[in-house]
């Protein structure tokens, strides 16, 4: 057993990958199992007692403990699995043992040595785990397993017999309360799917199987988001998530598709050497089409195709002086630049990034740990880790598109977070606007800025949902922070801990966010500076550093400072169980210390980002040297001016929310207009809405209207005139043809031996006449 | 022989044949039918013979399938007039106009 | 005029006449013995062609057996109103039309047709023909499976036609 490890260390992640899949399926069947049992409940006999042994009336709550635990033995592996890692890093040629793969579906003969480029094969299953893997299937498996404890209380309420809905009455009112079974088996059979998706999407080494765990994550996320589907919310919120991911994903399978066609291969490594081979220092050369390939230039003097080169690295004899790859053929160049362009869509769809971030607001209808675990610390950074995986196989064109997206989105949604009174929908919008940050880093080179962002924002964004989860919980799921205040008395341990996510995410100094933060702000000042036309790109991160500690702050002095608003929320409003405080407490020990490194007090010491330094990608580092260069001279300088302008947020924060010298209601008045556009989210869902989604319900009403029967009347009602005339009509006029034509060819066959016989012969006598007539005329012509 | 040629075997042929199709589509009874069915027989078969005597290629050939269509004749008079008693018991008539529970 | 075109023209006429009859007889019984005549008929053309051995068989199974077997047919259902069994003129007019027909047009193929001149060696008698059958003979192809398959067909024949014309047995009680 520890040979078969030892031969590939990597398997121990594809072990703990694959227990959250058991867990799944144990659930699944558990639940299967005990529906088809139900029936029989009260009759005794084997059913019976195996209804009553898997919980009865009452969901499950084995399979939850079973889930939890089984997660943290994957977070257990994963931990030992990075230390195991990071000590086979140094060693030479431990790639190749961290690394796997597989033939799944082959579709074409495998290609030789010396054929020309077509395209790929096969789709492969595989893992490769480095530095940014092992971190990142880390982070997850640890912010999941604690977000799991959090849920086993969180949850609670689910695993009664009974339980009222008391949100469905309120949006949809009827005779009586709404009352269903308890889902608690459910929502951790949901998450464990979850779970298994996301390390599988972490540890996938090419993007077929990428896109399998992405459209994983997105279709548990659509099963959690419409947790409670009885609310009308909660179901158009979980359709939007999915369909608005859908725009992203067309994108992304467009992008499979070009790399699948044009470079032979989904394998992420192999992509990478195609079009840049390490010896050619991580560039991209270019050509004109049927030149020699002596001429190909580097990327500043642009031909109209890529070079590309051989996925395998080349032959390489001792003693040989090492040779560059020769190209082996080429592929249009804006070919690459629209698969960079459908790769990162899909990371739009997938991290809400403008302009489909619609989604991830409304997706706030889910329970809070799943607003927790999927759309703050995994699944929404999905996207961004797939940038950063994918990172060679952006164009600097469409690098450029991803600076500028993620640089607009980390704004708008900052402005939106402004103004918004649901707790929730704040850290909804927050999220938004730091994933903004990590698409700016990578789109102006700051890989491992980005990438640490990713890392440190998922546990400070988990432990602010889980916070505010407990606030939820402890408030009797009041989520207006209007109505909140002066919480701090009864929630102390939430009031602290979410007190050190704001400032964690506000870039306080020796939290983790500051280390973060502050990179991503000096690459944006070094691109910057080195491209004097891309300016915006650090001024709106640096303006958004400020919204961001307003934000954050106004969030917490509502929630916990000041007087009590609301007498009845105030009164009930206590504490949650340790089992919800515990993994709070944890996270804030991750938030704050997670990316200290020696000396603390350099921002660019910090231990995991060297980590991540060491898988950085060379697309990332060679072609920016210059802007690194710049951003590690301007450090001191964007570091000073982020932090200034994050306390001058906070400072104002303070004054108008705790401190009371500014009253926030007459800059309401004062700024009227303005704060009616943030209110209504710069109106995108209205834009969208007149644009797509109502051209295409009317679309759906029209055909409804034209179908044969209305669907608002009874079922017996009769035909609408304008189907018979068109599709139905058209059916069954072919119905009615062979019909018809049946009856009339029935009568030919009389039964009468004689009649056919006479039949055949005129048969005969006609066909050959005509025969006899043809050649006869035939000769004649001669 | 070389006087009289091949084509006079085939017009009798054909007549004979002719003679089989209106005997099949014109008489009821089913023996009537019958012997139609072996006239026709009879006209391929002289067919087979002629052409045996007549084409060098065929001396061999043309022998065989007449004896073959000879052999095969005689099991579909005996099959027939076995099918002809059957019907004849269910229906007591040859008529073959009353035959007709194939209609459609 | 040759004695074999003489001898033809005589046996054609009487073949083609005994066929006449045999579509134009009322009674079965006599178009039983018209289709006697002509099968004899077709074997003294087959006599006349010089292939003595299908000729014998013609005489052998065709008079011998086949029509023996049609007139005990006619004899098994001759109790019946076969008076009735009357054709309509219009259905005889039609049948005469097409027949003229098709033998007009079989005539104007088959007239023109040219081939190589028989030759006067005697066609292959029963011992080649039977060597034939069993392909031991000089030429590559051999008729075994032909020969095969009429043996089963036979069998089948023989124990289908036995099984149909049985006589039906009540089940006892």
């Amino acid at each position: 057993m520890l040979d078969w490890f030892e031969a590939a260390p990597g398997r121990l992640y594809v072990v703990a990958t694959l227990l959250p899949l058991g867990a799944f399926a144990l659930l699944l069947v558990a639940g299967a199992v005990k529906n088809l049992c139900r029936p029989a409940r009260q009759e005794g006999g084997r059913a019976s007692s195996v209804y009553w042994l898997l919980g009865g009336d009452h969901p499950l709550r084995a399979g939850a403990y079973l889930a939890t635990a089984l997660m943290a033995v994957s977070a257990a592996l994963a931990v030992g699995g990075l230390v195991w890692f990071l000590r086979d890093a140094d060693q030479s040629g431990h790639a190749a043992r961290w690394a796997e793969r597989v033939e799944w579906v082959r579709v074409g003969p495998p290609a030789g040595p010396h054929d020309a480029p077509r395209p790929a094969a096969a789709l492969e299953l595989g893992y490769r785990i480095d530095h940014l893997s092992a971190i990142l299937f880390a982070m997850v498996t640890v912010v999941g397993t604690l977000i799991f404890v959090f849920s086993l209380g969180y949850m609670a309420d689910e695993a009664g017999q009974r339980v009222e809905d008391h949100e469905v009455d309120r949006q949809t009112p009827r005779p009586g309360h709404f009352a269903r079974r308890g889902r608690y088996g459910r929502f951790f059979l949901y998450l464990s799917l979850f779970a298994f998706s996301m390390l599988n999407l972490l540890i996938a080494d090419n993007l077929f199987q990428v896109f399998v765990g992405w459209e994983l994550v997105g279709v548990c996320s659509f099963f959690l988001v419409g947790f409670f589907y009885e609310r009308p919310s909660a179901a158009r919120a979980a359709n939007k998530a999915f369909i608005v991911n859908r725009v992203g994903d067309a994108g992304f399978l467009v992008g499979i598709f070009v790399a699948w066609s044009a470079l032979g291969t989904l394998n992420i490594e192999e992509l990478t050497r195609r079009v840049r081979p390490e010896a050619n220092a991580g560039t991209l050369t270019r050509a004109d089409p049927g030149s020699p390939a002596e001429s190909a230039r580097p990327i500043d003097r642009p031909g109209s195709d890529l070079l590309l080169y051989p996925a395998a690295a080349p032959a390489h004899r001792p003693g040989e002086p090492a040779r560059p790859p020769e190209p082996d053929g080429s592929m249009p160049y804006t070919l690459f630049v629209l698969m960079g362009l459908g790769i990162f869509l899909g990371c739009v769809g997938k991290s809400a990034q403008i302009p489909l971030h619609t989604w991830l607001p409304d997706a706030m209808e889910g329970p809070t740990p799943v607003s927790a675990l999927i759309h703050a610390a995994t699944m929404v950074a999905a996207g961004v880790y797939l940038v950063g995986r994918a990172f060679p196989l952006f164009a600097p064109e469409v690098l450029l598109v991803i600076a500028y997206t993620g640089a607009a989105t980390l704004f708008v949604s900052a402005t939106i977070a402004l103004v918004q009174t649901d707790i929730k929908r704040v850290l909804a919008y927050s999220t938004c606007s730091q994933l903004g940050y990590m698409m700016l880093a990578l789109g102006v080179g700051g890989w491992v800025a980005g990438l640490l962002h990713l890392v440190t924002h998922a546990f400070f964004k988990a432990l602010l949902f889980l916070g505010s989860g407990s606030v939820i919980h402890g408030c009797h799921h009041e989520q207006d922070l209007r109505k909140m205040g002066g919480l701090f008395g009864p929630m102390k341990v939430t009031a602290l801990t979410m007190l050190v996510g704001v400032l964690a995410i506000s870039g306080a100094p020796f939290f983790s966010g500051w280390y973060s933060k502050d990179q991503i702000i000096a690459s944006a000042l070094g691109y910057g500076l080195v491209h004097k036309e891309h300016v915006l790109l650090f001024l709106l991160p640096l303006v958004g550093a400020g919204l961001t500690g307003f934000y954050m702050f106004r969030l917490w002095f509502l929630a916990f400072a000041g007087r009590p608003r609301d007498e009845h929320v105030h009164h009930h409003a206590h504490e949650s169980p340790r089992v919800m405080t515990l993994p709070l407490v944890v996270l804030a020990v991750f938030s704050v210390g997670v990316a200290w490194g020696s000396p603390p007090w350099d921002a660019d010491a910090s231990y995991l980002g060297h980590l991540l330094h060491d898988s950085e990608p060379a697309a990332a580092d060679v072609p920016f040297a210059e802007e690194h260069h710049e951003a590690h001279e301007v450090h001191l300088v964007a570091g000073v001016a982020a932090l200034v302008v994050a306390l001058l947020g906070a400072g104002l924060a303070a004054a108008m929310y705790w401190r009371s010298v500014i009253d926030p209601a007459a800059i309401r008045n004062h700024v009227g207009g303005v704060y009616a556009f943030l209110r209504r989210k710069w109106y995108f869902d209205e834009v969208y809405d007149a644009a797509v989604v109502n051209p295409t319900v009317g679309l759906a009403f029209a055909a409804a209207a034209a179908d044969k029967r209305p669907t608002d009347g009874p079922a017996d009602a009769p035909p609408r005139r304008f189907d018979l005339l068109t599709l139905d009509g058209l059916l069954t006029a072919v119905g009615q043809l062979a019909d018809t034509a049946g009856r009339g060819l029935r009568t030919v066959q009389t039964g009468r031996l004689r009649g056919y016989v006479v039949a055949l012969a005129l048969t005969v006598v006609l066909l050959l006449g005509m025969l006899w007539g043809l050649t006869s005329q035939a000769s004649g012509g001669r | 022989m070389s006087a009289l040629g091949l084509p006079p075997f085939l017009v009798l042929s054909a007549f004979l044949f002719a003679c089989g199709v209106v005997c099949v589509a014109a008489r009821r009874n089913a023996i009537g039918v019958l012997m139609g069915v072996e006239l026709i027989l009879n006209a391929a078969n002289l067919n087979f013979v002629a052409f045996a005597r007549f084409n060098p290629a065929f001396r061999l050939e043309g022998q065989v399938f007449a004896l073959l269509v000879v052999v095969l004749a005689a099991a579909e008079a005996a099959v027939a007039l076995a099918i002809i008693l059957n019907f004849y018991n269910n229906h007591a008539t040859v008529d073959v106009d009353r035959a007709d529970e194939l209609k459609g | 005029m040759t004695l074999e075109v003489a001898l033809f023209a005589v046996i054609a006429t009487a073949t083609a006449g005994s066929a006449v009859g045999v579509v134009a007889s009322r009674n079965v019984v006599r178009a039983a013995v018209w289709l006697l005549f002509t099968l004899v008929g077709v074997s003294l053309l087959y006599f006349l062609l010089g292939a003595e051995f299908v000729g014998a068989a013609q005489l052998i199974v065709y008079v011998g057996g086949t029509l023996v077997l049609v007139v005990f047919g006619v004899m098994l259902t001759a109790q019946g109103p076969l008076q009735s069994l009357k054709t309509r003129p219009t259905e005889w007019a039609v049948g005469g039309v097409l027949g003229a027909a098709l033998f007009g047009l079989l005539a104007a193929v088959v007239s023109g047709a040219t081939g190589p001149p028989g030759e006067d060696r005697p066609l292959p008698g029963a011992g080649p023909l039977g060597l034939g059958f069993l392909g031991l003979t000089d030429s590559p192809v051999s008729y075994l499976l032909p020969f095969e398959i009429v043996s089963v067909h036979l069998l089948v024949v023989l124990i289908g036609a036995a099984y149909l014309a049985r006589a039906k047995r009540r089940a006892k009680l």
